[in-house]
């Protein structure tokens, strides 16, 4: 068995990182679509804004709860269980803070007009919420796979931090220190204050007003006491994707920018101890050296000369430039991950047409792993074990 | 509707992840440089793109020429904070003591939307700037944030308008506004591929910006192949070896049956890609209703000066800098 097939057909969740514009959530939904059709009920989780994903599955619209996927031309007329579903943070944020108080509570949280702009665009939520989303999938027990897409975050620390950072936020230690005097009695304890703290407040009611920081002093109080529950379920996702039966997917392009980033990846990961399957390069562009054409170029002359050669002289001519590209990605691609001969790297051709149908999305799944295997004798689906590790 | 990437004096280059927003950003710069136009070159996010393309190994928060007419800047949330605070309120020792603290990540994150006011704040600054005048700046252009989060980054302003109701930072958000709203100052210009995906997230972008009545420059098509067949590109598309064959017997020159397979692989591919790239050129028209320009695929994996001043040439040649 390969590193892949034993990655779609034995983990439990698989997570695609990696930079923008490289073709991640496409990866995302072609992994999904082969584990699915190989008999596995999948769930594919993407967070991109932009829907591409619905459109990549010809749905248009994903929302927050699962989506069965219809998947049309299953060799075999096979039964695929395949759901997509995208992340709405908002909402996400929302059944969170729910499920972790009383109901009252919640809804004095959800009328703090800090709070509401807090749960769509504070740095890191997304991350955030897309590792509370993987829990909650986790601990419905109903899929054997559930395949991420992450946000094209900058750098690998943004994802894997993000639960901490959101969390060090809440918990907020230095701006509570700082907004006491709005925390326990409003501004008359003003002088009281250290000077640093009386600084800073002079500085932040300039910058903001004072009516946004008894906003923010009274969000920050409604989260009094539930900074370990965050703590607590920031550990538990860590915990999952740590385990044995996750595997991340680097998804890169054979450039030197996107590779930089894939590279930075991979350490982090190994860094972290996360359990790395590989890396998916995409777009390649593999035009192998040909005997007779180690000079297509000159070869292109002469057929112009000739006078002949409408379709043979730019052949010739595109050849020499793919092969050179060809090279030189290579190179790259060595440059950028050479020394991590540890990591398999399945590489995915740049298909003249748009990947985005299921159709497409098959194409992709056959690349990396060859035609779709005759399905075996029906087997009892593999036991789900939330514990383990 | 402009026809031009210049006219107006901010030109705010976005486009779908991976389409070349800042290789095109860079070529903009370097051709109205070229023109003799004094330019700033900004990015955003400390993305680290710029500095390669101009054989840098960093680009900071201090102005610097990285071209002939062209200042590079890299704007930084808590340094603009730290020189806000000087320029409007005096402030100069706690901005410095506030720079590099935690303090200013918090200022940032409490006030949502304040880091993207800070970061447009500045562009705005540099838009406005005057000396002996004259505007410093005749273009500024700047390498901005993926469609995606577009919207998000120019309707920072409005939501600090609606969360803060006084003071200094609300009138410092309603300049921003102003000036993104203000057609003769600011555009946006959108990048591509010619790809049925990106040209789908460009028309989305078209709407979504409309909606929030931000002039829209001309789109700029990135990594168009060339057209290299003058035959039926489906023809080639779809039996490019027969012709192949015809063409070599013709000429006079011999190729093993597997060059011909490799050759009509790759004009077969080629070919298909150009009838989509065709295809995807045509409903960029449609759906935008907005005029083009076209920059070459290059043949290269690495980007660099040289690759980039092929790309201004060839914006100047089709009369996008005036």
């Amino acid at each position: 068995m390969t590193a892949l097939e034993e990655l779609l057909g034995d983990r439990h969740i698989i997570v695609c990182v990696g930079p923008g514009g490289v073709g991640k959530t496409t990866t995302a939904a072609a992994l999904a679509l082969r584990a699915a059709e190989q008999g596995r009920r999948t769930i594919v989780c993407t967070i991109d804004p932009a829907r591409r994903l619905a459109q990549s599955l010809g749905l248009d619209t994903l929302d927050n709860s699962p989506r069965r996927i219809e998947v049309t031309g299953s060799p075999e007329r096979r039964k695929v269980e395949l759901y997509g579903m995208m992340l709405d943070m908002k909402s996400t944020f929302d059944a969170m803070i729910l499920d972790m108080t009383s109901s009252d509570r919640a809804e004095k949280i959800f009328a703090n007009p800090f709070y509401q702009h807090i749960s769509s665009t504070l740095s890191g939520t997304q991350e955030y919420m897309a590792m509370e989303k993987l829990w909650e999938l986790h601990e419905e027990g109903r899929w054997e796979l559930i395949v991420l897409d992450t946000p094209p975050t900058r750098s690998a620390l943004d994802f894997l931090d993000a639960p901490n950072k959101v969390t060090d936020f809440l918990e907020g230690k230095f701006l509570r220190m700082l907004l006491w005097p709005y925390l326990k009695a409003g501004k008359t304890y003003l002088k009281a204050v250290n000077f640093g703290a009386r600084t800073f407040l002079k500085v932040a009611t300039k910058i903001t007003g004072s009516e946004l920081l008894a906003d923010v002093a009274n969000f920050f109080l409604a989260f009094e006491g539930m900074y370990d529950e965050f703590k607590d379920r920031a550990k538990r996702v860590h915990d999952l994707l740590a385990a044995r039966r996750s595997g991340f997917v680097v998804v890169s392009a054979p450039q030197e920018a996107s590779l930089r980033e894939a590279r930075f990846f991979v350490q982090r990961l190994a860094a972290e101890k996360m359990p790395l399957g590989g890396v998916v390069m995409n777009r390649t562009h593999a035009v192998p050296a040909v005997a007779g054409l180690e000079d297509p170029r000159a070869l292109a002359s002469r057929a112009r000369a000739a006078g002949d050669g409408k379709v043979l002289a730019p052949a010739l001519e595109l050849y020499a430039s793919w092969r050179d590209i060809s090279l030189r990605e290579e190179d790259a691609v060595k440059a950028a991950l050479g020394d991590q001969a540890h990591v398999p790297v399945w590489r995915v051709p740049d298909f003249a047409d748009d990947v985005h149908d299921i159709g497409a999305l098959r194409r992709v799944g056959e690349v990396l792993l060859g035609p779709l295997p005759p399905r075996a004798a029906p087997a009892a689906p593999a036991p789900i074990d939330p514990a383990a590790s | 509707m402009a026809a031009s990437l210049t006219s107006s004096r901010l030109a705010i280059v976005s486009g779908k992840g991976g389409v070349g927003k800042t290789t095109v950003a860079a070529a903009l710069a370097l051709a109205a440089g070229r023109q003799g136009k004094k330019v700033l070159l900004v990015e955003v996010e400390q993305r680290e793109g710029i500095a390669p393309l101009f054989g840098l190994s960093h680009l900071g928060y201090e102005e610097r020429e990285i071209a002939p007419n062209v200042t590079g800047l890299s704007v930084v949330p808590d340094e603009a904070l730290v020189e806000y605070l000087y320029l409007f309120y005096g402030i100069r020792y706690v901005g410095r003591v506030l720079k590099g603290s935690k303090a200013v990540e918090f200022a940032t994150n409490i006030a949502p939307g304040l880091r993207d006011i800070l970061l447009i704040g500045k562009i705005k600054e540099a838009e406005r700037r005057r000396t002996g005048g004259h505007f410093s700046f005749d273009l500024v252009v700047l390498d901005a944030p993926p469609t995606g989060r577009l919207p998000r980054f120019l309707e920072a302003p409005r939501s600090v308008t609606e969360l803060v109701h006084s003071g200094p930072i609300r009138n410092q958000a309603q300049g921003v506004l102003d000036m993104v709203s203000d057609q003769e100052r600011c555009q946006v210009v959108l990048v591509t591929l010619p790809e049925d995906m990106p040209v789908r997230e460009t028309a989305d972008a078209v709407e979504t910006l409309s909606k929030m009545h931000i002039a829209i420059g001309p789109v700029v098509v990135n990594g168009a192949f060339p057209e290299v067949f003058t035959e039926d590109l489906h023809a080639v598309a779809d039996d490019a070896p027969a012709t192949l064959t015809a063409d070599a017997e013709r000429a006079g020159i011999v190729l093993s049956a597997e060059a011909l397979a490799e050759l009509g692989r790759v004009a077969g591919s080629h070919a298909r890609r150009t009838i989509n790239q065709q295809d995807a050129m045509r409903e960029l028209a449609e759906e935008t209703k907005l005029p083009s320009l076209t920059l070459p695929y290059l043949f290269a994996p690495r980007l660099n000066r040289d690759a980039i001043e092929q790309l201004a040439t060839d914006l100047i040649e089709q009369g996008a800098v005036t």
